[in-house]
């Protein structure tokens, strides 16, 4: 069995609140684990304890207990890092290095060689497209071309695994398209993907996996179909079909020329299924 | 957090005494610091005593120096010399303060005391005229205690006792310590020994030293050293084979 | 292009190329800052002005010329270190590229280390600028002076006076005073950032910087009131043994007054006084270290 690219064993962090007793938890004893190639959707409200799960999966926050480990590696540990690329929510990076001196900076975080980093700068350029603003400042980015700077940054040292905080936040739709499938391409190169959005039609179209957070705890996760599939209940896509005609239909349909488009579960939105999971919470 | 202060705590505890010991050694070598009292915030003001405890004592002390010129024009001796002791007190290593500090004092207070049209009495306007000489004194004799190596301050001290208050005995003193310095001015030696010259019953003491430096060449026989030393053979009535030619002064 | 494993790199525990890298960067960012730029031009003027302090003669002159031109240089290469330092870590945290940066195989120290040399880098650089053109000023002021000296001297007497207007110029011990003046901005700079990993603002880092420098000028005081308070009631000596032991001895790490007043700093002093302002920047350095390693982000 591969090893899995995440893996958070009874994870819990507490914040000590400064002259009171009262603490914080901010995730309670979590535990996930996000297999090689799949794309992971961690969602939550505000104040549901992604972003700590997040940093403490990038080893930026040290868990009160439990463990995380990436592709085997404890995240605490900075070689760990090797393995990882991130981009956090609304990034400012330095606004008076160019596109290509951006990802110079990183490449040599990364202990990459100039020649390396030469090359992979002019690949990522082109994937994420801006090759014609690689020698303009950053200051003169759009918001949607800092994103893409940013998944620049973040591929630069060739991860296996991409940890994306609100990667569309603030882009426009067409911006956002192109961050979208852009995730799509990394999947199909087998990079995993931890991601965090509010945007759920979006996490519907690209995750695998999600895991929903609520108040710390990991109250819903699973396969995105699985989740929000309705098992009760059976769907055939048909145009002005009445109940009584259902059975016969199935046994006219094997007989018939006529065509079954489609028979499956009727489906609730993501964003429906979302809503009812966490406001029934006390 | 505490364990940072404590961290802290610790290195203060190990670096205490070394820094202690390199303060010694710099106040050894030189006189150092401003005395950082009451007195001298009252004297420059509260704003200039922050600065000077920020390190500042080199821009403050150069503006009160400045600022005691401007009343030195205005001349307003009592308030130039809370400027000039300002001045030095935070500068005390700066020669030129206390060197210019006397002689505005003992010369140029103490000659304008004198001159004062609007005291009519002499006896006061002479208790004046001692006051700065004495303001004038203390401030050469401060000047060299804070900068012991300074040949200046000896020889301008040796100035004033010689021509202020014809001390001959205190003048010759004065020079005799500052020839001593390694930086002293060539004449400084010849000047104690003239000043020896007029104390009465030490005239042959200085005879001696003057035939010595008779001797040591011809950078030496200036006319002064010729004519002292031509004065005191006839006062002491030196035998004539022991006495040296001294070869007459050009008349004028 | 696909992304299979790439090929196994080993994690250097420490990396040269990474601090550097942070340096550099840092550097980049300093040098943008509007307040380096006001300084550097306060700096200059002042060291400009001084060299019209014409009243005066010329020994009182250049005695003010290098009191006014040194005092600038560690006022405003102070003020930098300050500033400067007590912007670094809340900006990269505010606008989140601390944790791009710390995402990547970074180790805290490095990045800490990269901060702190890109500060330094540019201290470096204005300390030298000033330098160069209090030099420069120096030497027209020199020129000046040989000028009327030669003009005035008799001739018995000019070799003397040139070199009293020689030696009230340049001396050799300007060069290592300049380089104190270096080490006490570099302190200054270390203790801000050790401020600036638990303070919670930039302003509370410049005002409890600010605090701290001015009281360091007179912890003599209370050192020696310390160690010397016979009759002195608990209190007290509790109160000197706190800023003694707290506080960094700033007076130590100033020869400028030796400096202008032409004397000769002998050799042992000067490196005693570089390596406690060394030792005070390590330490300093290692304690913020400590304080920003157990940071949570």
């Amino acid at each position: 069995m591969a090893t899995p690219a995440i893996s958070i064993q009874n994870v819990t962090k507490v914040y000590p609140i400064p002259f009171k007793r009262e603490k914080v938890t901010a995730v309670k004893d979590l535990s996930l684990t996000v297999e090689p190639g799949q794309v992971y959707g961690l969602l939550g409200p505000n104040g549901s304890g992604k972003s700590t799960t997040m940093k403490i999966v990038l080893g930026l926050v040290s868990p009160t207990s439990g463990t995380t480990e990436i592709f085997g590696r404890d995240s605490t540990a900075v070689a760990s890092r090797e393995e990882v690329g991130f981009l956090p929510e609304n990034p400012y990076f330095y606004k008076y290095l160019t596109g290509e001196e951006t990802l110079n900076f990183y490449g040599k975080l990364c202990g990459l060689s100039r020649a390396r980093i030469r090359e992979r700068s002019k690949e990522l350029l082109k994937l994420v497209g801006l090759e014609s603003a690689a020698d303009r400042r950053l200051g003169g980015y759009s918001k949607g071309m800092l994103q893409r700077i940013g998944l620049a940054q973040a591929m630069i040292q060739e991860p296996r695994l991409l940890v994306l905080d609100e990667p569309t936040a603030g882009v426009d739709p067409a911006g956002s398209r192109e961050i979208r499938d852009l995730i799509l391409d990394f999947k199909t190169r087998g990079i995993t993907v931890l991601l965090c959005s509010h945007l759920l039609e979006q996490v519907q179209e690209i995750c695998d996996r999600i895991g929903i957070l609520h108040r710390g705890a990991m109250i819903r996760e699973g396969k995105l179909e699985d989740l929000i599939s309705i098992q009760s209940q059976t769907e055939l896509i048909l145009e002005n079909a009445t109940p009584a005609l259902l059975a016969e239909i199935q046994a006219m349909i094997a007989a018939s020329p006529a065509k079954l488009i489609e028979q499956r579960k009727p489906q609730k939105t993501l964003e429906r299924y979302f809503l009812d999971v966490t406001t029934d919470q006390p | 957090m505490i364990i940072a202060f404590l961290m802290l705590l610790a290195f203060g505890a190990a670096r205490m005494r070394f820094e202690a010991n390199l303060e010694a050694e710099r106040k050894a070598l030189y006189f150092h610091g401003a005395k950082f009292n009451l007195s001298l915030e009252e004297r420059i003001g509260q704003m200039a005593f922050v600065a000077a405890l920020s390190g500042f004592r080199g821009p403050i002390a150069d503006g009160l120096w400045i600022y005691a010129h401007v009343l030195w024009e205005d001349v307003q001796w009592g308030r130039m010399k809370v400027a000039m002791d300002g001045a030095t007190e935070l500068q005390p290593r700066c020669v030129v303060f206390w060197e210019n500090a006397g002689w505005h004092m003992a010369y140029n207070a103490s000659v304008a005391a004198m001159d004062d049209k609007t005291q009519p009495r002499l006896a006061l306007r002479v208790k004046a005229q001692h006051e700065y000489w004495r303001m004038g004194e203390d401030y050469f004799l401060r000047g060299i205690q804070n900068n012991p190596d300074s040949a200046i301050l000896y020889t301008r001290l040796g100035s004033f006792y010689k021509e202020k208050l014809e001390d001959h005995a205190k003048a010759a003193w004065a020079y005799g310590e500052g020839a001593k310095l390694p930086n002293a001015p060539v004449f400084l030696h010849r000047f104690a020994a003239y000043q020896i010259a007029k104390i009465p019953g030490r005239e042959r003491e200085a005879y001696d030293l003057l035939k010595q430096y008779y001797l040591n060449g011809e950078e030496e026989q200036l006319p002064t050293l010729l004519t002292e030393l031509g004065r005191l053979q006839e006062k002491l009535k030196i035998p004539p084979e022991q006495k040296i030619a001294i070869p007459s002064a050009p008349h004028p | 292009m696909t992304a299979t494993a790439p090929a196994p790199s080993r994690h250097q525990i420490f990396s040269f190329t990474r601090v550097t890298a942070i340096a550099s960067n840092t550097l980049l960012e300093l040098i943008r800052l509007k307040v380096f730029y006001f300084l550097l031009i306060f700096g200059f003027i002042v060291i400009g002005i001084s060299f019209f302090t014409s009243k005066m003669t010329f020994q009182e002159q250049h005695q003010a010329l290098k009191s006014a031109s040194l005092g600038a240089m560690s006022i405003f290469t102070w003020l930098l270190a300050v500033l400067a330092t007590a912007m670094l870590l809340p900006k990269d945290i505010e606008d989140r590229t601390l944790y791009t940066i710390l995402a990547k195989p970074v180790p805290r120290f490095e990045y800490l280390l990269g901060k702190f040399v890109g500060v330094l880098l540019l201290l470096f650089i204005a300390l030298s600028l000033m330098s160069m053109l209090f030099l420069v000023v120096l030497y027209f002021a020199e020129q000046g002076a040989i000028e009327q000296t030669i003009r005035t001297t008799p001739k018995a007497d000019l070799a003397d006076a040139l070199n009293q207007v020689h030696r009230s110029t340049f001396n050799s011990d300007l060069l290592p005073g300049i380089i104190v003046i270096y080490f006490k901005s570099a302190l200054c700079a270390a203790l801000t950032l050790l401020i600036s990993t638990f303070a919670s603002s930039s302003i509370f880092t410049v005002i409890v910087s600010v605090i701290a420098a001015l009281i360091g000028h007179i912890q003599p005081i209370a050192r020696e009131a310390y160690l010397s308070s016979g009759n002195a009631g608990p209190l007290a000596k509790a109160f000197f043994a706190f800023v003694a032991l707290t506080m960094p001895d700033l007076r130590a790490l100033d020869l400028a007054d030796d400096v202008i007043a032409g004397n000769v700093i002998p050799m042992l002093l000067f490196l005693k006084t570089i390596g406690l302002g060394s030792t005070y920047i390590g330490v300093y350095f290692l304690v913020g270290y400590f304080m920003f390693a157990g940071k949570e982000l």
